[in-house]
């Protein structure tokens, strides 16, 4: 309690400028980067869907059927009064900065091209605030059933189609001798091991399913007939799928709470996919099959338990009130006869083969293409990747002529993932395509290449997240008795999951969107139709978009060109952003 | 496993240094080192100790930081294999077998010894999968559950989580999460158990926790315990050795012998707190 102020003058002060021009400059660099991006991407979605052209009048009747009541919805889930009033304050609010900045701009400074105010406060106010909003209200009760609802529609869909484009080059009907011979008897070995705790019968499996993987293959020369695809896929995938589902439903409810689950979307989709096409529905096929159940059945089990827990079952309305919003948006353009939009970026361009013609161009090949790459890629570096950092981070020793030789490893691996991509090319165009003969410009090929330019990436990255397990778990497992091996399956593989997956995220987002080392292999730049097979001329969306840009019609350039990109964007997003669930789940696993 | 016979020689322990009323010392010897050098590269870790620990008793080795007694503890599991730098010359003998012997498996060594280490390191799955790891991966095909249930009682931790079995092991206090590696090490079943300092990371009340539980498992395992706190070592210890600095055993006996009246003026020293 000294009464004697010896500091009554302060303590002087401490120098912060260069501080503060450090955080206001690296401020500064961060918008501008991200500025430029949002430039580009908003350009590039006006010209994918024709939005120049959109009338004000067809800007507001969408704006009034599907995005007030989407942003309704998500400000009910949040359930935050200043939300909803700072909400209405910015929507009203900029609508007139909008205007009036807009304008001054267009006056005082010069035109701005392909922009009206309406699109600029689309994008400006009303995309970032309905993305916020979104983020707000998918955290309410509600709104998390509601988006949990629409993920697993749109994702089971995706993912239906994505499996329904691999199966036109991996053979159906392989797969359906080997699931036969192969999955199931060692499903049914692990079953039995389990429900009767006999350990042989669970050590038995993997044998049991290699055994008839081998007479699989060994069979399909020799064996000719098969039943149709749609019962192929309906016996090897919907009905264990509907099956996984009812075992998840009986988890929670009783027996008919599960046969319900499971049997409800099985017998919907086996009924379209099998007789859809005979009664004139439009629908049907093996894909109608594949994509019903695979929407289907996690939609079923999501109600179920949306049912059992019996809160915010009021989100579920989400999807309903998108689709109504839609409809009645089209059929109020309709009877107006307002001037709509002639979007480049629709179902047709999506399903139909590329064309000499601006308006009958397609990507549908390509998709094709790009999805068969990107899933032998992720399979390939995946496995690759993290077997090698497994070895180089757990088994390899520190010290000695090992440790020497690990270390000249790990500085080659790095300096691999500056390498550029032409080089790359160069590589697969020599190994794969000529001295292995695997074809030039085929899915193998390109697989192939793609996947060692991405593998130091993902080395490097599985590595790290290896590397950031903590070493007192490895003690305790290893003080447990167990094996090395023992420990890095059940104790550092899990926690390092997460991890080497973001790795691996990042590396496939690269390996989409390369096109230098497919030109290199000699991939084709316009298929016309999908590929039947691992060994045809195949196209991926990066290369048919850059042969587009070279055409001379400036439709191309400027249409069908966003509209190219927009798909690849999504799609990747669309990948990233499955992911990014998986990672996050296997994260709040423990 | 014998000296189930308890009768003949009950000998009640001083009550002033707090040590249990256990029965009498066992003959057996459970883990015996003869002329043990450990080495960390060129620098001598342990030197030349001879030690014979009986079994089903608590034996405690205290001594200054870096006097060798957890390095003395790891080698009982050859957890210094681990270690690239570290060399070991001597005998250290379990069950009668010299574990450095080349015919002997050192993950399988693991298996007969359990550990517990300083800081409480379970793995992140759940309770039940925690308990019933060294099961796991054993390949153990009897009952697990009743197995992990059996642990947590023994590891007086099945009371407080018996309702949430699934739930990570890492959403339990820091206590309980020690209590958790006792009753992993303990679920298969092992015959010694190792520990490193287990109470150095814990509150006195979770601390004092372990320590009945210490005195409880010696009833069918022998604990060799290595502490900072001499306290600790006096209340729950049957035997203690003396480690001090380089790695030299300078004292092992009886725990009151050692509190109450060392031979070794050393020994007197660092108890009563002159240095160390």
């Amino acid at each position: 309690m000294g009464t004697d102020n010896a500091h009554a003058g302060g303590f002087g002060e401490v120098s912060r400028v260069r501080g503060i021009v450090f955080e206001y400059l690296s401020l500064g660099a961060s918008v501008l980067g991200i500025f430029a991006l949002a430039v580009l991407l908003v350009y590039v979605t006006i010209d994918a869907f024709d939005l120049a052209n959109a009338s004000p009048e067809w800007l507001l009747t969408y704006f009034v059927t599907l995005v007030v009541p989407y942003l309704a919805f998500c400000l009910y889930s949040a359930n935050d009064r200043t939300l909803t009033r700072r909400t209405l304050g910015v929507l009203g609010g900029g609508l007139v900065a909008t205007a009036v900045v807009f304008t001054a701009i267009e006056t005082v400074v010069r035109p701005i091209p392909r922009l009206t105010w309406q699109l600029a406060y689309l994008f400006v106010v009303a995309l970032p605030l309905t993305g916020y909003v979104t983020y707000v209200g998918s955290r309410g009760r509600v709104g998390q059933v509601g988006f949990g609802l629409l993920g697993r529609l749109i994702g089971g869909t995706a993912i239906g189609l994505a499996l329904g484009i691999l199966f036109l080059v991996f053979d159906p009907r392989l797969w359906f001798l080997a699931y036969t011979l192969g999955f199931v008897p060692a499903a049914a070995a692990y079953g039995y091991g389990r429900l009767r705790s006999a350990p042989r019968a669970i050590t038995a499996a993997i044998p049991i399913g290699l055994l008839g993987t081998v007479a699989a293959v060994a069979l399909r020369s020799v064996v000719d007939t098969y039943p149709t695809t749609v019962l192929i896929y309906l016996w090897t995938l919907a009905i264990p799928i509907a099956l996984a589902g009812a075992l998840v439903a009986a988890d929670r409810g009783g027996r008919i709470a599960a046969a319900a689950v499971g049997g409800a979307p099985l017998a919907l989709a086996a009924a379209v996919g099998l007789f859809g096409e005979a009664a004139g529905l439009g629908i049907g096929g093996p894909n109608a099959l594949l994509v019903l159940t695979l929407a289907g059945v996690p939609t079923a089990v999501f109600l179920h338990r949306v049912a059992d827990v019996g809160e915010g079952a009021v989100g579920l309305a989400l999807p309903v009130l998108l689709a109504v919003g839609a409809l009645a948006g089209a059929l109020l353009v309709e009877a107006w006869g307002v001037p709509a939009p002639d979007p480049w970026l629709n179902g047709m361009f999506v399903t139909e083969a590329p064309s000499r013609t601006p308006e009958d161009a397609g990507l549908y090949p390509a998709i094709v293409g790009s999805v068969i790459i990107i899933a032998m890629v992720a399979l390939l570096s995946f496995a690759l990747g993290v077997g090698t950092s497994v070895f180089l981070e757990e088994y390899t020793a520190g010290s000695g002529t090992v440790g020497s030789l690990t270390r000249l490893l790990q500085i080659n691996i790095a300096n691999l993932a500056a390498i550029p991509s032409v080089v790359y090319g160069l590589l697969g165009l020599g190994l794969f395509a000529n001295l292995l003969g695997l074809g030039f410009g085929t899915a193998v090929t390109v697989s192939l290449t793609l996947s060692l330019l991405i593998l130091p990436i993902t080395i490097i990255s599985a590595q790290e997240a290896i590397r950031s397990v903590p070493d007192d778990l490895r003690r305790g497992s290893d003080a447990m008795g167990a094996t090395r091996w023992q420990t890095t399956k059940n104790v550092v593989l899990p926690e390092a999951f997460p991890g080497i997956l973001t790795g691996t995220i990042l590396a496939l987002g690269r390996a989409i969107g390369e096109t230098a080392p497919l030109i290199m292999v000699g991939a084709a730049t316009t298929v016309f139709s999908p590929p039947s097979s691992l060994f045809s001329k195949f196209s991926a969306m990066p290369m048919q978009i850059y042969a587009w840009a070279g055409f001379p019609q400036a439709e191309f350039r400027y249409g069908v060109v966003a509209a190219g990109v927009i798909t690849l964007l999504i799609i990747l997003v669309g990948m990233n952003g499955t992911a990014i669930l998986l990672r996050n789940r296997a994260e709040r696993g423990h | 496993m014998s000296n189930t016979d308890t009768s003949d020689s009950l000998i009640t322990t001083d009550v002033e240094t707090g040590s249990n009323d256990r029965t009498a010392p066992s003959n057996r010897t459970a883990v015996a080192a003869r002329d043990l050098n450990v080495f960390y590269g060129d620098e001598q870790a342990i030197d030349d100790v001879s030690i014979e620990i009986p079994e089903k008793r608590v034996t405690a080795l205290i001594g200054p930081s870096g006097c060798g007694k957890s390095t003395f503890l790891r080698c009982i599991n050859r957890m210094n294999d681990m270690i690239d730098v570290c060399r070991v010359e001597g005998d250290v003998t379990f069950g009668g077998k010299n574990v450095y012997d080349a015919d002997v498996d050192p993950v399988a060594l693991r298996r007969k010894i359990g550990m517990v280490f300083q800081k409480p390191n379970p793995f992140p799955k759940s309770i039940r999968d925690n308990v019933a790891y060294g099961l796991k991966i054993q390949g153990f095909d009897g009952d697990v559950d009743a197995r992990v249930e059996e642990s947590l009682k023994g590891a007086a931790l099945w009371d407080e989580v018996k309702d949430q079995l699934d739930s990570s092991g890492l959403d339990l206090s820091g206590g309980q999460q020690q209590r958790l590696c006792i009753a992993r090490a303990i679920a298969p079943d092992p015959e010694v158990i190792l520990m490193d300092e287990p109470t150095s990371a814990l509150d006195p009340v979770a601390a004092s926790k372990i320590e009945d539980l210490i005195d409880d498992l010696a009833e069918e395992y022998t604990v060799i315990i290595v502490t900072h706190n001499m306290q600790q070592a006096a209340r729950i210890s049957d035997r203690t050795a003396v480690f001090l600095t380089g790695g030299q055993l300078v004292e092992y006996d009886d725990t009151t012998k050692i509190f109450e009246d060392p031979e070794e003026q050393r020994v007197e020293d660092y108890i009563t707190g002159k240095f160390g």
